[in-house]
């Protein structure tokens, strides 16, 4: 059967498409039906505090992982049967590494580079990093943001079209974060698709198009920040003042309340302030539901 | 056209490798520590093999050449792969494509190396310093050539496995270090094995080391130091059948270890590693 040309563009657009996706350790179940799809070119956070299945979700991806059920697709690929040429495609930048203590740094990208059909180039690469300096010492020797870098630069060095960054700038400190994140935002306008976990609200916020909430194994919310808010049904609240007196109103839909109130004072409200409950407000209680449960 | 680029990418990191260790003061010492060790004890021992008149020297030679292929494939291979397990470097190499086949290919050669310097090493001084002879013709030279391979091929699986299912690199050693050498101890390594009971020699011809020591000897010695052999015999066809049956072994179990090593790493474990270990 051919695909209709729907669903053709419909896979071209899609970088990781999962479905149903299940994971059992023993009689544990550590995913139970999660749903997800990365589209071409978006940075998308998988969102969630610890123990919530974030890892394994992305070691699945990844390929690193195998799946007790579901469907997976990653680059138009199930990564538990992809090949070489495929693996070439990725990028991965994983938590804190250790490796290759006594390699120096340009002579370890240089190797990497060795193993993809298009690498980047190394020197290009040591600038944009800020590791010329460096290039010479062992990764043994080099500062703990450093190394990181390192790590950046061996997770793109294949020019990968599909980059997962597993709890990136977990251990760094504020000016090596912002570094990060203008790494990442340099890399997505580059149109590379990224798929980053944290359990850091605001790096998820910040840097992804799309955020998925994983909570206990289960996609408890997926969209942009503001659709999360929309889908956790946010309540707002809005203040105003009438006859002297503060009156608060809780409302899904302030919008509509302020015209109304305007309407029904004719002018404007005194004392109006709408307070929209933060991303923040809505994942800690995301979080709090899913222990209840 | 990838199994080019994956050879291309082992034979790279190979290089790399012995670059590494060259230039590591640490590794250099270690790597001649076990030759000069040889050949010493070889240059101090005055006595002549039992049975004999020739110099007792031959046979710690010929121990040094066959404690080199068995310390660098069963001491020092696991403990390079736990570490590297540990540290995250087959981890990085799983990223890659074919990064798994190129750090076996680049392991390979520099096992090579680290073996074929320590056995020019203790070959050469022993001949230098300590009197005993190198292979005196082309038949000997010949010799070494089966045995010394065949040595390798049936050691270094063993030790692949031994550092893929070993925990850690710490354990590595422990784990490894005493079978070692109390196999070496009873192989005629470090002395004249027919002194030993004859239980203990029955044991050691289970393993490959008494038939690679074996093996060197009969490229070194004239047949006059037979008294002192089991069998009074080279016996050449028993040290072919125990070094292959352990080849055979070792590739059959080996493959089958490092693939259930290199699917199980992945961040997490090497995050809960990281947590478990001593800092």
């Amino acid at each position: 059967m051919l695909p209709t040309p729907t669903k053709a563009a419909e896979d071209s657009a899609t970088a990781v498409a999962v479905s149903d996706l299940r994971m059992r350790y023993g009689d544990r179940d550590v995913l139970c039906g999660v749903d997800l799809t990365v589209r071409r070119g978006e940075v998308f956070a998988l969102l969630g505090p610890n123990g919530a299945g974030k890892s394994t979700t992305i070691e699945i991806l990844e390929g690193f992982r195998r799946r007790s059920g579901g469907e997976v697709s990653v680059l138009g690929a199930d990564p538990d049967t992809a090949g070489p040429a495929w693996r070439g495609e990725l990028g991965i930048i994983l938590q804190s590494w250790r490796d290759h203590p006594r390699w120096r740094v340009r002579e370890l990208l240089e190797h990497f580079a060795t193993y993809y059909e298009h690498p980047r180039d190394v020197d290009e690469l040591l600038e944009r990093l800020g590791l010329q300096e460096q290039a010479a010492q062992e990764c043994q020797k080099l500062s703990g943001g450093q190394r990181r870098r390192v790590d950046v630069a061996l997770g793109i060095v294949g020019n990968p079209r599909l980059l997962f960054l597993d709890e990136p700038t977990t251990g760094f400190d504020p000016v090596a974060r912002r570094e990060f994140h203008e790494l990442v935002e340099q890399l997505r306008d580059e149109g590379m698709t990224m798929v980053l976990t944290t359990h850091d609200l605001h790096e998820a916020e910040r840097l992804a198009d799309r955020i998925a909430v994983l909570i206990a194994g289960r996609v408890a919310a997926c969209g942009t920040a503001a659709e999360l808010a929309v889908s956790a049904r946010a309540q707002a609240e809005v203040v105003w003042t009438d006859d002297g007196q503060t009156r608060r109103q809780i409302t899904p839909d302030p919008s509509q309340l302020v015209w109304e109130l305007q309407q029904r004072l004719g002018g404007p409200i005194p004392g109006l302030e709408v307070h929209r409950p933060t991303l923040e407000d809505i994942y800690i209680r995301m979080i709090r539901e899913g222990e209840t449960q | 056209m990838t199994i080019r680029r994956a050879l291309a990418c082992g034979l790279g990191r190979g290089r790399l490798e012995i670059t590494h260790l060259l230039r590591t003061p640490r590794e250099v010492i270690s790597q001649l520590s076990t030759p000069i060790a040889f050949v010493v004890l070889a240059m101090v021992n005055d006595d002549a093999i039992p049975g004999s008149a020739l110099p007792m020297a031959n046979v710690f030679i010929a121990g040094g050449v066959a404690a080199v292929v068995v310390q660098t494939c069963l001491i020092a291979l696991p403990q390079v792969l736990a570490t590297e397990r540990e540290e995250g470097t087959l981890l990085r190499q799983r990223t890659a494509p074919e990064g798994m086949t190129a750090y076996l290919i680049g392991k390979t050669c520099l096992l090579l190396t680290q073996v074929l310097i320590g056995i020019a090493l203790v070959l050469a001084g022993g001949a230098v310093f300590a009197g005993s002879g190198l292979p005196a013709g082309l038949g000997d030279w010949l010799t070494l050539l089966w045995v010394l391979p065949l040595g390798l091929l049936a050691m270094a699986p063993i030790g692949a496995a031994l550092g893929a299912v070993l925990p850690n690199a710490r354990e590595a050693l422990a784990w490894s270090m005493m079978p070692v050498l109390g196999v070496m101890a009873i192989s005629g390594i470090f002395f004249s094995i027919t002194s030993l009971p004859e239980a203990v020699q029955t044991i050691s011809q289970l393993f490959p080391p008494k038939w690679i020591a074996q093996g060197v000897r009969s490229a070194l010695l004239p047949d006059s130091a037979l008294a002192a052999e089991t069998g009074h015999s080279w016996q050449h066809l028993q040290a072919l059948g125990v070094t292959a049956a352990w080849a055979v072994a070792g590739f059959t179990l080996a493959p089958r270890v490092l693939r259930r090593m290199a699917r199980r790493e992945s961040g997490s474990r090497l995050a809960e590693r990281r947590t478990a270990a001593p800092a």
